[in-house]
């Protein structure tokens, strides 16, 4: 029998638990730490590299990805898996998405379908959940069109409402996730995962702000990285992603009209090293 | 002869092309060899008539081509009829012909020696509405190897009204108030309707629903025709490919013929 | 048909099998939100093809709690035709729509297996469309108001349909401005 058929290996436990997932979660919980920060004219994604070994090439190793122009995910927990993941999250925004409207999925809608693969795994024979947690920052263009700056002479309450984007597909803006091994997903203003995500979001919770800029929340990242981080810290061992304004240069090409550079881009080890340097 | 008349192979040749009309062999399985030639080209184009009060105005492209091919950007579809000599001098009766070129040519100058051998036997110039009907009855005599021509014959009538007459390939006519013919004509009939006998257009606050009064056609002046004419023109060459290179306009008064030439797009 | 911050989309409402009139009040508009469709071709196939969109808009919607926009919308037609590249529909749609980020028109149209046509001015489809290339060609001018848009799509299309034995029966127009549709009915020639 138990080569014919395949059960799922995350069968419900009699208190209503699937234990498979909470496992998953003790490999996120002892995965190195990430982080995100949204700001209201960005995320920031940071993350430490660790290398087990001096030998270790680590720029040849990456934590933070592109999955679409203006969308990037990092993770804590298993390497492995996550790279699955990233080749999946990538596939279906364009078979799910792109192919069909010509346009990349909102944040929010990737995220749905990245958690529907995590999803899928705790309810499919032979499968394991994914022993990552993944945080996905994006950018979206919104419907609404762009607010206009508002007079001087305006009540300071409104002022505050009109300030920066707060995501959403209406009002469009930056949006950052957090999605578990289980499937589920949470919208976050700051967050973090691994194995010292308890303490760091005790350190977010004290640092962030409304109204946080990009480069503020950069800085933020960074400080708190700082507080878990183990090792030396140093271009080469951490890793950051932002999603910021479109940069055309990295377009790769030049002169064509309407078209828009990406919103997400890895900081260059040389790039952290500059922010490090100015903790 | 049988085979002249058969319609060309749609099938093989697409939409009546001319490229791939060469006379073919069929070999059939018994070894019997069925030889063909189909003896028509469509050469594009298109011509429009409208006529007025005391004018009628004839214009024609003067693209030809066959198939996807230019043959020669001025190549004139508008032809005096029974004038004298190389400028068709007196003249007052102007042909369009746009279809199979070859044919076009051969009625225009059998419709020009029937005038003028009116002209000679009887001494006196032919009137337009006879000329129509002789015309009807040249390409009615060819009822069996058509002209392949859609032809358009404008004039003045014994009351010095302006006078236009269409035709099919064999010959059937009718006396209009305006006609495309030709590639075009599709685009451009409908626009002339509109535009000249006022289809489709009601008199603002004549009546409530069906008792809305229709906008009455009226006899157009010369200078509003030929602003038709010429939009009607740059219409059909921004959407007909065989449709270019240059307007070709004979306007018909008491004073004569008048012959206006003006460049189309070449593209 | 594009205008001044509008646009128009119109058709005439003639069911044939051939020559033989099946239904004088078949209307090939459809509405999908802010966004506008019209099918011509095989009657089965523009139900369907009207159907499969409004449950694919209508996913669309719930999945991104929004609505579609024109250009979207057009891109969605588009792959889904191609999906059907070696048994297509037997259909050429046109959309259009204003999109309401941009506040600007926007009109398309495709052929039967999702060749889009991006144009700035006008978009004919259907047995009339020669006709209507003409008219709309001869009538049609830049930044049009709603009521000269109106004017100018209705003529357009009830000549062109007069010279077409297989369309007419009146027609069907819609005005779309940013905040506001105007439909309109039209009696045409019924012969």
């Amino acid at each position: 029998m138990a080569d014919r058929y395949s059960f799922s290996l995350t069968t419900f436990s009699p208190s209503g638990k699937l234990v498979q997932i909470e496992y998953a979660l003790n490999a996120v919980n002892q995965g190195v730490t990430s982080l995100g920060i949204k700001a209201t004219n960005g995320i920031v994604l940071a993350t430490e590299k660790k290398s087990s070994s001096p030998l270790i090439d680590s720029q040849s190793s990456s934590k933070v990805s592109l999955i679409t122009p203006n969308i990037g995910m990092v993770y804590s927990g298993m390497g492995p898996d996550y790279r699955i993941l990233v080749d999946k999250a990538r596939k279906v925004s364009h078979t799910g998405y792109k192919r069909i409207y010509n346009e990349y999925p909102p944040t929010r809608i990737l995220v749905q379908d990245v958690a529907r693969v995590m999803q899928e795994a705790t309810q499919s024979g032979g499968v394991r959940p994914y022993g990552v947690s993944l945080l996905i920052a994006g950018w979206d263009d919104g419907i609404e069109p762009e607010a206009e700056a508002k007079d001087v002479d305006e009540p300071e309450a409104e002022k505050k409402l009109a300030s920066g984007k707060t995501g959403g597909i209406l009002k469009g803006g930056p949006s950052l996730y957090q999605v578990d091994p289980s499937g589920s997903y949470f919208p976050w203003k700051a967050t973090a995962i691994g194995k010292s995500a308890t303490s760091a979001k005790t350190f977010l919770e004290k640092r962030y702000t409304e109204g946080l800029e990009l480069e503020d929340a950069i800085h933020i990242a960074l400080l708190t990285l700082k507080e878990t981080i183990e090792g030396e810290m140093n271009g080469e061992t951490v890793e950051i992603g932002i999603v910021g304004p479109p940069e055309d240069r990295l377009l790769g090409y030049e002169g064509v009209e309407g078209a828009v550079g990406p919103r997400f881009r890895k900081l260059s080890p040389q790039e952290v090293e500059d922010y490090l340097t100015n903790l | 002869m049988a085979s002249v008349f058969t319609a060309p192979p749609l099938a093989d040749n697409g939409p009546g092309y001319s490229f791939k009309q060469t006379p073919t062999t069929h070999i059939s399985a018994d070894g019997t060899r069925q030889h063909s030639f189909y003896p028509y080209t469509d050469n594009g184009g298109s011509t429009l008539g409208i006529s007025g009060a005391d004018f009628t105005i004839l214009a024609g492209d003067t693209r030809s081509t066959s198939g996807y091919n230019i043959n020669s950007r001025y190549v004139p579809k508008l032809f005096k009829i029974g004038g004298e000599g190389p400028e068709h001098t007196g003249s007052s009766i102007v042909l369009s012909v746009v279809g199979f070129a070859a044919d076009g040519d051969a009625l225009k100058e059998r419709l020009d020696t029937v005038v003028k051998m009116y002209k000679y036997q009887h001494g006196k110039n032919m009137s337009v509405a006879a000329c129509a009907q002789r015309l009807s009855h040249i390409l009615y005599n060819k009822r069996f190897f058509p002209y392949y021509v859609h032809a358009i014959l404008g004039g003045l009538d014994e009351e010095g009204k302006g006078a236009l007459y269409s035709y099919d390939p064999v010959g059937s006519y009718e006396r209009e108030q305006c006609r495309a013919a030709g590639a075009a004509a599709s685009l451009i009939m409908p626009f002339l309707d509109n535009q000249v006998n006022y289809k489709n257009q009601y008199i603002p606050a004549s009546g409530y629903g069906h008792d809305l009064q229709p906008r009455k056609a009226e006899l157009l002046p010369r200078n509003t025709v030929e602003e038709l004419v010429r939009d009607a023109f740059d219409s059909a060459v921004e959407r007909h490919i065989e449709v270019g290179d240059g307007l070709q306009m004979m306007i018909i008064t008491k004073d004569g013929i008048e012959e206006v030439y003006s460049p189309l797009k070449k593209d | 048909m594009v205008g001044k911050d509008c646009v128009a989309i119109a058709c005439d409402l003639r069911l044939g099998l051939q020559a033989l009139t099946v239904s004088n009040n078949f209307p090939k508009i459809f509405s999908y939100g802010d966004v506008y469709l019209g099918l011509t071709g095989l009657a089965t196939d523009v139900s369907t093809v009207a159907d499969l969109f409004r449950y694919k808009v209508n996913m669309y919607r719930l999945r991104e709690e929004r609505q579609i926009s024109p250009q979207t919308m057009a891109n969605l037609v588009s792959s889904s035709l191609y999906e059907r590249r070696f048994g297509p529909y037997f259909v050429s749609p046109v959309i259009a729509g204003i999109n309401h980020t941009t506040g600007k028109p926007f009109i398309c149209g495709f052929d039967s297996i999702g060749c889009i046509d991006f144009a700035k001015d006008f978009i004919v489809s259907g047995t009339a469309s020669d006709q209507l290339f003409g008219t709309c060609e001869g009538l049609w001018e830049p930044d049009l108001g709603p009521e000269d848009l109106f004017e100018t799509v209705s003529q357009a299309l009830l000549n062109a349909v007069d010279r077409d034995a297989l369309s007419g029966w009146g027609a069907h127009v819609y005005i779309i401005e940013k905040d506001k549709v105007t439909k309109r009915l039209l009696k045409g020639r019924q012969d």
